[in-house]
């Protein structure tokens, strides 16, 4: 399919900024979202996102209070997922280790307080101090809500 | 060793059936491409890789590829939930019906099986990162098709996060290739 390709925003597109070498030594980037931010739009790093279709990334829509502190929890571990994959290869980013493990606490005290109130989602959880056994209760991820 | 996570990296909640749309998503599910094939490619070439930084970068890429295919597989699963037989033949779905029932088997969109020669792991790492970057651009690519190819925003939200991740990891595996040949490892 190539329907888009006399159209400008193809061309945009090709310039945008991922595509250009970004590697150095000491690569620091200036700013990085929020995790809200960087989770809608699936990257942390503003440089590098790139639209295709949408006109802007979609908001969560939680549809009720578990589903909004789900939602809160995945931001959470989102950022420290691509923070993880580019300390990977910057290592000696020291702004981004403490930005990293500052997400990396926020997170744990989430996923605590969503395994509290709705059920464990690591099987270290103390929510598994139930009777009956809680692991195999609804939902599973794939199912809709 | 892995640990699960009983949740899904980024929602998927699909309200409207959608056979054909699964049968598409196909494609990143068991296409040469998908998910699947970058998950397995990532982790046999992890084993090769010449620095902490490359063992790192493969086994974490790896491990979000698998939350990646589970994310693919509740889109397929949402979007084909209680159709009738009638309904899948009639969407081009009659012989997956007939191989596989409503069971979510790893073939491209064409219904080409999964085989393991999408791995492409060669030993040589620098051969190895840049077709990662290939890959990670072909599923890019992948996915704006899918994207074309649908309106429901239930389906453009999940899709437009994975081909994002695409973008990001293509980036990472750049970055890593472009580290090895300057420092000449």
């Amino acid at each position: 399919m190539n329907n888009y390709s006399l159209n400008k925003d193809y061309y945009n597109y090709v310039n945008n900024n991922y595509n250009q070498p970004l590697f150095s030594e000491n690569a620091n980037p200036s700013t990085v979202l929020d995790p809200y931010n960087g989770f809608i739009r699936g990257n942390m790093f503003p440089k590098l996102y790139n639209g295709y279709k949408i006109q802007k990334p979609f908001e969560i829509q939680p549809i009720n209070e578990q589903a909004e502190l789900l939602t809160y929890l995945d931001t959470y571990s989102f950022a420290t997922t691509d923070l993880n994959l580019y300390l990977d290869v910057f290592p000696n980013d020291k702004d981004m280790i403490e930005l990293f493990n500052q997400y990396r606490v926020e997170k744990n005290k989430i996923l605590e307080q969503y395994e509290k109130k709705y059920g464990p989602i690591l099987l270290n959880s103390n929510a598994l101090l139930s009777y009956p056994w809680a692991w195999d209760d609804k939902p599973w991820p794939w199912e809709n809500k | 060793m892995w640990i699960y996570e009983k949740k899904l990296e980024y929602p998927v909640n699909i309200q409207k059936r959608d056979l054909k749309m699964a049968k598409s998503l196909l494609s990143q599910y068991g296409g040469p491409d998908s998910e699947l094939s970058a998950a397995l490619r990532y982790l046999t070439q992890r084993y090769t890789m010449p620095d902490e930084k490359g063992k790192a970068l493969l086994t974490d890429i790896a491990t979000e590829e698998m939350a990646h295919i589970e994310m693919i597989s509740a889109m397929i699963f949402q979007l084909m939930q209680g159709a009738t037989v009638e309904e899948l033949k009639n969407a081009g779905m009659g012989g997956m019906f007939a191989e596989h029932d409503h069971a979510l088997f790893p073939t491209d969109a064409l219904g080409v099986p999964w085989t393991a020669s999408y791995i492409e792991a060669t030993g040589d790492y620098i051969a190895d990162l840049e077709s990662d970057m290939a890959a990670e651009q072909r599923a890019r690519a992948t996915y704006e098709h899918l994207m074309d190819l649908t309106n429901d925003p239930d389906v453009l939200a999940p899709l437009s996060f994975l081909r994002q991740r695409e973008i990001v990891h293509y980036q990472r595996f750049k970055e890593l290739r472009n580290y090895y040949l300057d420092k000449k490892i």
